[in-house]
């Protein structure tokens, strides 16, 4: 009754009903370590620098990619069923409902960056110390969020047809221009101009400093940015959706 | 006069080029439990759907509690089943009660809903593995979970066999004494059985407005029968008694007379022109 409340059992609801399927849970949560260990374990053995940057652009790849991917895809799926027009009948508001969407996403995408860091200091000499990484899970919390709202934005703008390809665009893409898979100044030349200005790279950057690397400042501001414009575009699409199917 | 729960006040709405209500007016008042009866495509979910601020009136006006339907405060008088029963597959029947039961400020014991709508034994079981029969329970369950002033049930027993169709109908009666409840249904036997009173709608348009008796009437007469000297005789007359009286002044012989009412089927056939 309390919007907080009903946040909370908003969240807990889809936290839930989310984790009881292994089917979807286990892949999910598994695959950004998979490919951490398939592809980057070779480098990231070389030294305990590497070992963090490398953890580190996973963790973003881990969060970015299942509350992107993950969660624009369900949004698309879910927007016509029976359960989320009841949702609608209760007396809870659109603030609820998504506010609980994004906090599911993001607890979900930070599961997942715990596999990611537990793999890393089960295999690599990463060397970083409790505060820095709870210093990352705090900053996570927030570099999540441009993220699902990427992924909200999609979910109501395309069909859950075209959510899955265009979503993996984006993730593969940001990823790979965002520096996750090799140092930014390894990048192409053109790739290397526009990546400080991704959301991918600005997470990093901002997970940097979190382990003392750098200054968040343009991070915070960039990331900031994104979540506004996606927000927008997701409410747009939020009272398109509502014409369409309830006017 | 006291503020109507809900009312409609020339309620029409169009789909593209289809009318799906013509100018809808009615009201449902305190403890009336008020049903939509109709056939398929009569218009029925598409009322039900603006009255709970799902859609918006295409012209004319709908308040609930003497607001828009669409406000979140005025819904925490309300509760609605959901239409079909695609319940979150993986969760519990009373994590699922528990999580709407939130949503109210006075909501009706855990407990005594279960056992209510036989949902004890169901309670721990997943959402995703109950029969058609118990979803729809759960769901009317749903609605009367934060014990709301009113109440609004889609079709509550459609897919139930007899025997749990007459319990929730029990159920549903008593829980009406002290609420109001307006139901869908393409039952006339269930519109019989809890309404107070009945609109029926046909093709967008209200046909009736009354209580079950005033439906009976409304068609009129009564159909007699017996057997005369030429054989059975039957037909339908608007003053049984005086055909009776007239009969029997005659001094024929006749036997086996019958008076009966026409069924709610026949009446509802006579109003909608026999389109179900």
């Amino acid at each position: 009754m309390n919007p907080l409340a009903l946040v909370g059992a908003h969240t807990r609801v889809g936290f839930l009903d989310l984790l009881r399927w292994p089917g979807y849970v286990v892949p999910t949560v598994v695959f950004p370590a998979m490919f951490f260990v398939l592809f980057d374990l070779p480098f990231a053995r070389q030294s305990a620098e590497i070992a963090n940057f490398t953890t580190l652009a996973f963790i973003v790849f881990a969060i970015a990619g299942v509350t992107l991917y993950q969660f624009g895809i369900g949004i698309a799926s879910e927007r016509g069923r029976p359960w989320e027009r009841y949702l609608r009948t209760l007396p809870a508001s659109a603030f609820v409902r998504f506010a609980a969407r994004i906090i599911t996403a993001v607890l979900f995408g930070i599961l997942t960056a715990g596999v990611v860091a537990l793999v890393s200091r089960a295999l690599t000499p990463v060397d970083l110390s409790t505060a820095q990484w709870l210093r990352m899970l705090l900053y996570s919390l927030a570099g999540g969020v441009p993220f699902v709202l990427i992924g909200i934005a999609i979910g109501y703008w395309t069909s859950s047809r075209a959510a899955v390809p265009i979503a993996t665009a984006c993730n593969l893409l940001l990823a790979y221009a965002g520096g996750l898979w090799m140092p930014p100044s390894e990048l192409p030349h053109f790739v290397q101009v526009i990546s400080p200005y991704l959301p991918t790279r600005q997470f990093a950057d901002l997970l940097r400093s979190a382990v003392g690397e750098g200054n968040a400042g343009p991070a915070w501001t960039g990331l900031i940015l994104y979540a506004v414009i996606f927000a927008s575009i997701a409410a747009v699409g939020y009272r398109r959706d509502e014409r369409k199917r309830y006017a | 006069m006291e503020r109507p729960i809900l009312s409609f006040d020339n309620v029409a709405k169009s789909y593209g080029e289809v009318r799906a209500l013509h100018a809808l007016t009615f009201e449902v008042r305190r403890s009336e439990i008020v049903a939509l009866l109709g056939p398929n495509g009569a218009g029925k979910t598409t009322a039900l759907e603006i009255a709970l601020g799902l859609r918006a009136a295409g012209s004319g006006k709908v308040s609930l509690f003497g607001e828009s339907p669409r406000s979140v405060a005025i819904r925490r008088r309300l509760g609605a089943t959901p239409q079909e029963s695609g319940f979150p597959d993986m969760l519990r029947v009373e994590e699922i009660l528990n999580f709407v039961r939130e949503h109210y400020p006075q909501p009706a014991p855990m407990a005594e809903t279960l056992e209510r709508f036989g949902l004890t034994e169901l309670a721990k079981r997943r959402a995703g593995t109950l029969s058609g029969g118990e979803s729809r329970r759960l769901a009317v369950a749903l609605a009367f979970a934060g014990d709301s002033e009113f109440v609004v049930l889609d079709e509550p027993t459609t897919g139930l066999d007899v025997e749990s169709r007459r319990r929730l109908w029990e159920v549903v009666r008593s829980l009406g004494e002290d609420r109001s409840i307006l139901f869908t249904t393409h039952y006339l036997e269930e519109a019989e059985a809890l309404a107070t009173r009945i609109l029926v709608l046909d093709r967008g348009r209200l046909l009736f407005d009354g209580n079950v008796n005033a439906l009976r009437t409304r068609v009129g007469g009564r159909r007699l029968s017996y057997v005369g000297a030429d054989g059975p005789v039957a037909l339908t007359t608007q003053d049984a008694d005086a055909y009776v009286r007239a009969l029997v002044g005659s001094g024929v012989a006749f036997s086996d007379l019958e008076i009966v009412r026409p069924s709610l089927e026949e009446a509802f056939l006579a109003l909608t022109g026999g389109s179900q």
